[in-house]
C-alpha cells in the first residue's frame, strides 16, 4: 500500500474508534477474520466513505438517526447542527417544497422565477427520518435524487457530485407506509441499530452530553447563510469547503482527529473502489446472483410470475424467491466489500468480505414467498427477519459454492475459452450458474 | 462484444492425473483386507444363527472386530465403500446390520483420520450401531438415516447424522455430542452418563438416563432419570 492509502486508512479507522468510543455505544455484531465490529457504525461509515446509501432500521431511541449525524458529520466534516438543520423527516404532509426547493418569492413577485434550494439538497450528508412514514405516493419524490443525486424543480437542476444517504425507518405500526421497491431497491444496505445491551444503555444515560461534541454554533451559523446567500454556485461550494475546513480544524484540535477534505474523500473513493476481487469473491458472487435471478422455466425470476413446485430447482434460492436480483444488488455487494476488504487491511477482496456484506444488501431487496416466511417465521435468531432471511440463504449458497468452487471457477474459465471461440463444450452441473453460462454463451435452447 | 467471463482468462485447474496403476492394486488390496475382516467377524457372530443385541455380545462383536482390522491399512473412503459394497457387492457375505454396524464403527474408530464422512443414503437398509463408542478427537459425520443404537457408548468423539435414526440413540454414552439433523426413535438417551443428544425435528421416546443433556429443536428435555 502507497502511504497515503495508509493514511486515508488510518484517518477512517480513527474515526470509527472515535465514535466507538465516545459518541455511538453499542455491542460488536459483526465478526471478519478475528476482529469484531458494530454492524450499524461500520456500516454506516463505509456508506460514507463510498458515498452510498443505508436504510437504517430499529426500534426508537435506538440511535439510528444519531450513529448516521455522528458519521455524515466526522467524515465530511459538517458540525451536528447544520445537519439537523438539513434533515428530511417522513411525514404524510411532506411536499416537494420542503424536501427540494421552493420559489424565491420575492423575486416570483417581480416576475422572476429562482429557486431556494432546501439544505438537505445542496448538503452532501443527506439524511430522511423514518423515510417509511412518507406515504407511497409521496416516496416517488426522491427516488432520482436519491440514485442519481439529481434535484429537480421548475426548470432548474442541482446535481450532486459526492452524496451519501442515510434513511431511518421503524418498524411497523400505524404512521408507518410500506417503502415502495423501486425506492428500497436504491438503498445499498439495510442495517439495524441495535439495542445495545444493559449496560451500554446505562452508559448512554451517564454521557447525554456527548452530541455537544460535533456542535460548533458559530460555524453552523456561517454554514447556514452561506447555504442561503445568493452567490453562483462555484462561489458557494468554495464558502461551504472554507467553513468544512475550520470545522476540520476544529475537530483536529479538539480531539486529535484528521479529517479529509473534498479532494482527500474522492482520492479515497478511488483507492476503496480499485481493490481487487480474487477469483474466488468473484466466482461466489456470480453464484449466488444465479440463484436469485434464475428460473428453469420463465427464463429469469419476475415478480409476477409463480414459481411452481416440480421444477429441477427447487433446493436454491429461486425457488423461494418472488421477484429477481436487480443490477444494483451486485454494486452494492461488491463496493461494500471492497470497502470493507480495504477497512480491514487486506489487500483485495475474498469471499469472506462478501459474505459479511452480502446479508446487509439483499435483506430489503429479496422478496421471500410467504411459504418460506411462513416456514422461517419461528426460527430462533439474532438478527431481524428479512436480514436473518438473507443471511441464511447467502450460508446456504456459500455452503453449495464450497462444495464445487473449483467446479464452478473452472465453467468459468472454459466458458471465457468457448466465447473466445474455441470448440469446448461448457462445463455441465446442477446449479443455476452452469444453466446461465450456457445462456451467455448463447447455447441454451 | 465484451467477454463477460474475462476475470478467469487465466483460470487453471489443477492437474488431477491419478496414478491409477498404483492406486487400483492398493485400492483392492485394502478393500479385499476390510472384506475379509467382515467375513471373519459374521462366522464369528452366526455361530448362534440369530444375533441378539445383548449387552456381553456386543461388547464381544467389537472385541473381535477390533482384532481383525489389527494392522489393516485403510482409509475413510475405504469404509465407505465398504458400506457401499455391504448392499451391493457379490464379494461379500451376507448383511447382518448389527454386526456390520459394529465392524464399521470398530473401522471409524480406528482409522488415522480425525474427520469422517460415510454417505449412506443409497442404503435400503439401515445399519445399526453407527458411531459405537467413538473417541475423543473423532468427527463422524453420516448422511443418510441410520438404525437402532446410533452413537451408543459414544466416548467423546463428534457424531452428526443428517438424516434420522432409530430407536435407542446414544445408548449407555459417556460423553461427546450426537447431533440428529431430523428425528429420533423411542428410548433415546437410555443409560447415558454424559454428553450431549441434539434432535433437530422429534424424538418419539426419551430413555431414562443417568446424566447428560438432550435437545429437542433446540429446546432441553427432560427424560425419566434412573
Amino acid at each position: 500500500m502507497t502511504t497515503t492509502n495508509g493514511t486515508h486508512l488510518q484517518t477512517v479507522r480513527e474515526l470509527y474508534d472515535f465514535i466507538q468510543s465516545r459518541l455511538y455505544f453499542n455491542r460488536p455484531d459483526l465478526r471478519l477474520n478475528g476482529t469484531a465490529y458494530n454492524s450499524s457504525l461500520l456500516l454506516n461509515l463505509l456508506t460514507a466513505v463510498l458515498g452510498g446509501k443505508s436504510l437504517i432500521i430499529g426500534e426508537p431511541g435506538l440511535g439510528k438517526t444519531t450513529a448516521a449525524e455522528y458519521v455524515g458529520a466526522l467524515f465530511y466534516r459538517l458540525p451536528v447542527g447544520t445537519l439537523w438543520a438539513s434533515e428530511v423527516a417522513g411525514h404524510p404532509e411532506q411536499t416537494e417544497e420542503k424536501i427540494i426547493g421552493r420559489p424565491d418569492l420575492g423575486k416570483l413577485n417581480q416576475g422572476q422565477e429562482e429557486v431556494v434550494w432546501s439544505n438537505f439538497v445542496q448538503l452532501p450528508v443527506k439524511i430522511v427520518d423514518e423515510i417509511n412514514r412518507l406515504p407511497e405516493t409521496k416516496q416517488s419524490m426522491i427516488l432520482d435524487g436519491v440514485d442519481r443525486g439529481k434535484w429537480e424543480y421548475l426548470n432548474e437542476i442541482i446535481i450532486n457530485d459526492e452524496y451519501c444517504l442515510f434513511a431511518t425507518a421503524n418498524y411497523q405500526d400505524r404512521g408507518t407506509n410500506t417503502i415502495i421497491a423501486p425506492l428500497l431497491d436504491r438503498f445499498d444496505v439495510t442495517v439495524e441499530s441495535r439495542y445495545p445491551g444493559p449496560s451500554y444503555a446505562f452508559l448512554i444515560s451517564q454521557r447525554q452530553e456527548k452530541e455537544k461534541l460535533l456542535r460548533h454554533p458559530e460555524l453552523e451559523g456561517e454554514l447556514q447563510a452561506a447555504l442561503r446567500s445568493r452567490l453562483l454556485p462555484e462561489e458557494r461550494r468554495t464558502r461551504l469547503a472554507a467553513i468544512s475546513e475550520a470545522f476540520g480544524a476544529f475537530l483536529g484540535e479538539s480531539f486529535g482527529l484528521t479529517t479529509l477534505d473534498g479532494q482527500g474523500r474522492q482520492e479515497l473513493r478511488r483507492q476503496v473502489l480499485s481493490m481487487p476481487l480474487n477469483q474466488d469473491g468473484n466466482a461466489f458472487t456470480r453464484t449466488l446472483l444465479a440463484e436469485l435471478s434464475f428460473c428453469h422455466r420463465h427464463g429469469q425470476k419476475r415478480s409476477n410470475e409463480i414459481c411452481d413446485e416440480g421444477c429441477h430447482y427447487t433446493g436454491y434460492l429461486c425457488h423461494r424467491l418472488l421477484n429477481c436480483a436487480s443490477n444494483r444488488l451486485p454494486v452494492s455487494v461488491t463496493n461494500y466489500s471492497k470497502a470493507l476488504a480495504w477497512f480491514a487491511g487486506a489487500d483485495s477482496v475474498s469471499l469472506e468480505e462478501i459474505r459479511a456484506v452480502a446479508p446487509y444488501c439483499l435483506a430489503h431487496r429479496a422478496q421471500w414467498t410467504e411459504a418460506h416466511l411462513s416456514l422461517r417465521q419461528q426460527d430462533r435468531r439474532n438478527d431481524p427477519f428479512h436480514v436473518y432471511l438473507a443471511r441464511q440463504a447467502i450460508n446456504e449458497v456459500y455452503q453449495r459454492y464450497s462444495e464445487q468452487a473449483d467446479h464452478v471457477k473452472e465453467a468459468l474459465g472454459r466458458a471465457y475459452r468457448i466465447f473466445q471461440g474455441e470448440g469446448l463444450e461448457p462445463v455441465a452441473g446442477d446449479h443455476p450458474i452452469y444453466a446461465e453460462i450456457r445462456k451467455d454463451l448463447n447455447l441454451e435452447e | 462484444m465484451i467477454n463477460p467471463f474475462e476475470d478467469f482468462k487465466d483460470f487453471q485447474t489443477e492437474a488431477r492425473a491419478l496414478p491409477l496403476d498404483r492406486l487400483a492394486p492398493a485400492h483392492d488390496e485394502a478393500m479385499a483386507a476390510l472384506t475379509s475382516g467382515y467375513t471373519k467377524l459374521v462366522e464369528q457372530e452366526v455361530k448362534s444363527l440369530v444375533w441378539f443385541v445383548e449387552h456381553n455380545r456386543v461388547i464381544e462383536a467389537y472385541t473381535v472386530a477390533c482384532e481383525v482390522i489389527r494392522g489393516l491399512d485403510y482409509d475413510g473412503q475405504h469404509i465407505e465403500e465398504f458400506c457401499y459394497q455391504l448392499e451391493s457387492g457379490t464379494a461379500m457375505p451376507y448383511l447382518i446390520s448389527g454386526p456390520a454396524g459394529i465392524y464399521i464403527s470398530a473401522l471409524c474408530n480406528h482409522v488415522p483420520e480425525d474427520d469422517m464422512v460415510l454417505r449412506l443414503r443409497h442404503m435400503q437398509r439401515q445399519m445399526h450401531f453407527l458411531g459405537y463408542r467413538l473417541p475423543h478427537g473423532k468427527t463422524l459425520r453420516i448422511e443418510g438415516d441410520t438404525g437402532n443404537f446410533t452413537g451408543a457408548a459414544l466416548n467423546g468423539g463428534q457424531l452428526i447424522v443428517a438424516g434420522s435414526s432409530g430407536d435407542w440413540a446414544g445408548a449407555g454414552m459417556t460423553e461427546g455430542k450426537i447431533t440428529i439433523v431430523k428425528n429420533c426413535g423411542r428410548n433415546t438417551g437410555e443409560w447415558m452418563q454424559g454428553g450431549e443428544i441434539w434432535v433437530g425435528g422429534r424424538i418419539h421416546g426419551l430413555g431414562r438416563s443417568v446424566s447428560g443433556r438432550i435437545y429437542q429443536a433446540g429446546d432441553p428435555v427432560t427424560g425419566r432419570e434412573r
